[in-house]
């Protein structure tokens, strides 16, 4: 019999509020966290706005480790650990130290240690160069920064994979977690903003100039975003048994690749189908069963349209009865963190039965012709959600969960 | 099917090293004890301390990839790509075999391209943000080398990078054994790849990790986090200045100072045994355990650091079901650095320090560099000749042990040494972030 894994924690921080509770009261009432970007000039660029989690003081969440001598990333992805671990009423020292362990995923890692590098080098002062390059810049340091700052010794690394990056955490964070490498673990995505992120979305032409409008026939393009989502994840024996408040249950989880194009996702959705198979034959599940999926839903004219193709693919007829959603219409695209904000946001739709909406959603689109919970959010129970990710390279997540049963 | 029920062994490997694009040949550089390092060509080393790295030179990839377009991939995407045809070629896995079953590819990489990075970035910064290339923008990511060398070679399983620094490459090959274990794939390329570029010399110059680095000439970091950044928190040098050791590593010796920047990819097809002998492949070697262990204290408490390393060993032991003294060989992580070569001395005493026999060991970073992601394909690589044919290259340049260097517990040479039957072999990665990481691999008895 294989272990159950379950999630008893969510720690978000995000541009529409920090802590689980503020968070899904926002998302439900459809708020956007999308404004005028103010950590970095964007003088020259096309569009100036954009995700940004505004008024964070990392100071709030680091305890142990020195704040100053932290990238962003890894002061959101300590500050999303430290309020999952609150959430799931576990403290730092609740368990023997090698059996808790950090796995994030990230897009960037910490890349404003490259832009303050470049500052430098533009100007040829190679001796006001420091170590950042060797010593604060590779994205190891964000687990290693998270698990330093909790002591946790356990299993503990990175799954860069882009902006599918955190449902790779997350699903290798729940192998461990079966194979009995670990009793706890933290697992989720972080990714800050940066002129580099922001310069390369715009001149992949992908970003829009106002709002992320994921659905709508108008839709321009992303809107990129900053922020991290941590779960907390622990065997269902031991939660039970402290008597944990328990979200939902890690059904399964598949991941593909479409060995097709860098930045341009198979035509037919073939890669993206493989990876939601898989998931629905791991956790023994059919398409029809499925209550809620959370879209990648980015808002590029074409990513929204050959989602919704291989969302039909896998689940024919049934794709039109299934709610789905992107709060990327809200948050905008969190890259690393998105898929891990995202599986927070399915745990919470199962454990509430609510769906968070689309919003902006005006102009419905022919070819995206799925329910898109357009602009409201919607009371509906939800036995199984399903949330996908997709990146450059052509990786494929998908993750499910479900609501606990006592079976 | 119950979670590790499955066997998984080795099926091929492909390499691009600094000593040679084959295992063949690279066992032949290690066991002659020759060196990789050489003057850094491929970018100016002016005003960087150490001025040497372990670069693979001459590195053509049409030579393994053919005349289709390779301008989308980068340097480390093209070296990733090469290693991947390698293995695919010496495993046996066809085009048309692709087609017809998923094969997956787990690459370890600290940076993947910090050159492509702060190159993308520059160019914004110097001629307007409309002037920067949204293909490198692609390239930018850290997934972009397992991205490209998929797409390449069209691997449709999983498709995954793994960073943990210098322990990244062991990690993704750890990681792609529990895959097949757990029946989530059958074939899987695993290894690391990292490439050499003016970025990563110069960040690792100013950290004072560079062998030969001058250590007056110190950067600043706004309070780094790790030890072993090589100064301590009131900016002394944390080793002795033995800059008479010269421009190259010399691990586990009492003159080292520190070490130089490899490059290079190496990867292991993985397979689910059954499926394996199913094709009629032939087994090289069976993973037969990893484990892990991070210290939190970064390198800053010799107790915990030295807890980390010998927590990943004695794990990947009991999830190999082997004894210390089963053992037959060691790959070390050691690489001339002042604090990690020690903290591993003395985990492998922890380990080891009951043996018999004093277990024999290499160091092969002595002669190939600190290749960071690679590192870990490329102890594998020289592993599975090892256990062809027993030799087990020496550790270049020492002469002078550690005064903690544990003699009683293992065993090392300048020289190349033959071993007799070696069946379980064991190797270390351990980062510099407190990430450690310990694989043990044993030989196919049909072998012998």
């Amino acid at each position: 019999m294989r272990r159950r894994i379950v999630i008893t924690g969510i720690g978000v921080v995000t541009s529409i509020g920090a802590g689980r509770e503020v968070f899904w009261r926002n998302l439900l009432a459809g708020s956007s966290g999308i404004s005028e970007i103010e950590s970095f000039s964007t003088a020259g660029y096309r569009t100036r706005r954009g995700g940004e989690v505004k008024e964070f003081q990392a100071e709030d969440y680091v305890e142990r480790l020195n704040p100053a001598g932290l990238g962003r990333a890894s002061q959101f992805a300590i500050a999303a650990a430290r309020l999952a671990l609150e959430d799931a009423s576990l403290s730092a020292g609740a368990l023997a130290f090698e059996q808790a362990g950090v796995v994030v995923g990230t897009t960037s890692g910490e890349p404003q240690f490259v832009e303050r590098f470049n500052d430098h080098y533009v100007k040829r002062e190679l001796m006001r160069i420091g170590p950042e390059l060797a010593m604060l810049y590779p994205c190891h340091v964000i687990a290693a920064n998270v698990a330093s700052e909790l002591k946790f010794g356990g299993v503990n690394l990175m799954t860069p994979s882009a902006c599918a990056a955190g449902n790779y955490a997350i699903a290798h964070a729940f192998d461990a977690l079966r194979g009995g490498r670990a009793e706890l673990m933290l697992a989720g995505g972080s990714d800050a903003f940066s002129r580099i992120t922001f310069t390369g979305f715009s001149q992949l032409g992908a970003v829009a100039p106002e709002r992320c409008q994921p659905f709508d026939r108008n839709r321009r393009g992303m809107i990129p975003g900053e922020g991290a989502g941590m779960l907390a994840l622990e065997p269902l024996d031991r939660a039970l048994a402290r008597g944990a408040r328990i979200y939902a249950e890690i059904a399964g989880y598949g991941l593909s690749c479409d060995a097709h194009h860098m930045t341009a996702a198979h035509a037919e959705g073939e890669g993206a189908a493989r990876a939601m198979r898989q998931a629905l034959a791991e956790s023994d599940l059919l398409p029809e069963e499925v209550s809620y999926i959370s879209a990648h839903g980015t808002g590029t004219p074409t990513n929204d349209r050959l989602e919704t193709v291989a969302v039909k693919r896998v689940f024919d007829g049934a794709a039109y009865q299934i709610p789905i959603s992107s709060i990327k219409s809200m948050l905008g695209h969190t890259m690393g963190a998105a898929s891990a904000i995202e599986a927070a946001v399915c745990a919470l739709a199962v454990f509430h039965d609510w769906i968070p909406p689309t919003i902006n959603l005006e102009t419905p689109d022919p070819e995206c012709d799925l329910d898109y919970v357009p602009n409201q959010a919607r009371r509906r129970r939800v036995e199984v959600a399903m949330n996908n990710a997709y990146a450059f390279g052509g990786a494929n997540a998908s993750l499910i969960l479900r609501k606990r049963t006592w079976n | 099917m119950e979670l590790k029920s499955r066997k998984v062994v080795i099926t091929g490997a492909g390499v691009v090293s600094s000593l040679g694009d084959s295992p063949g040949a690279l066992h032949s550089a290690l066991c002659a004890g020759r060196s990789g390092a050489r003057p850094i060509e491929s970018f100016s080393a002016e005003g960087v301390g150490c001025p040497m790295g372990a670069a693979v030179e001459d590195f053509v990839p049409q030579s393994y990839l053919g005349d289709r377009n390779l301008r989308p991939l980068n340097r480390i995407a093209q070296l990733t790509a090469a290693a991947a045809q390698l293995a695919l070629e010496s495993s046996g896995w066809s085009d048309a075999m692709r087609r017809e079953r998923e094969v997956g590819l787990a690459l370890g990489a600290m940076f993947c391209s910090v050159k492509t990075i702060a190159e993308f970035d520059r160019r914004a910064l110097t001629a307007g943000p409309a002037y920067a290339s949204p293909m490198d923008f692609a390239n930018t990511v850290i997934s972009a080398a397992a991205g490209q060398a998929a797409i390449w070679h069209n691997l449709r399983g999983v498709n995954s990078t793994i960073a943990t620094g210098a322990a990244s490459g062991l990690q993704a090959i750890a990681y792609a054994a529990d895959l097949i274990r757990s029946g989530r794939a059958t074939a899987l390329l695993a290894g690391g790849a990292e490439e050499i570029c003016f970025e990563s010399v110069f960040g690792f110059y100013r950290a004072g990790l560079l062998c030969g680095s001058d250590p007056s000439s110190r950067g600043r970091a706004n309070g780094h986090a790790t030890f072993y950044s090589g100064y301590d928190k009131e900016g002394r040098h944390n080793g002795a200045d033995h800059r008479d050791a010269g421009h190259f590593p010399i691990p586990f010796d009492a003159r080292r100072n520190g070490f130089v920047l490899g490059e290079g990819a190496a990867l292991l097809m993985l397979e689910d045994a059954r499926t394996a002998a199913a094709r009629g492949a032939r087994a090289l070697a069976e993973v037969r355990g990893h484990g892990g262990g991070f210290d939190c204290s970064r390198g800053w408490d010799t107790g915990h650091a030295v807890a980390a390393i010998t927590r990943a060993m004695r794990q990947a032991m009991d999830d190999a079901r082997l004894l210390p003294d089963e053992i037959d060989c060691l790959s070390a992580s050691a690489n001339g650095g002042v604090a990690g070569d020690r903290h591993e001395a003395l985990a492998i005493e922890a380990v080891f320090g009951q043996r018999e026999e004093p277990l024999p060991s290499t160091a092969i970073k002595s002669m190939l560099g600190e290749m960071l992601g690679a590192s870990g394909g490329l102890q594998a690589v020289a592993m599975l000749e090892t256990m062809r044919d027993g030799r087990l290259p020496g550790i270049r340049g020492l002469e002078q042990f550690d005064k903690d260097f544990p003699r009683h517990a293992i065993s090392v040479c300048r020289q190349w040494r033959q071993l007799q039957r070696p069946r379980h072999a064991l190797l270390n990665a351990v980062g510099f972030d407190g990430h450690c990481c310990s694989l043990a691999l044993t030989a196919r008895a049909e072998e012998f």
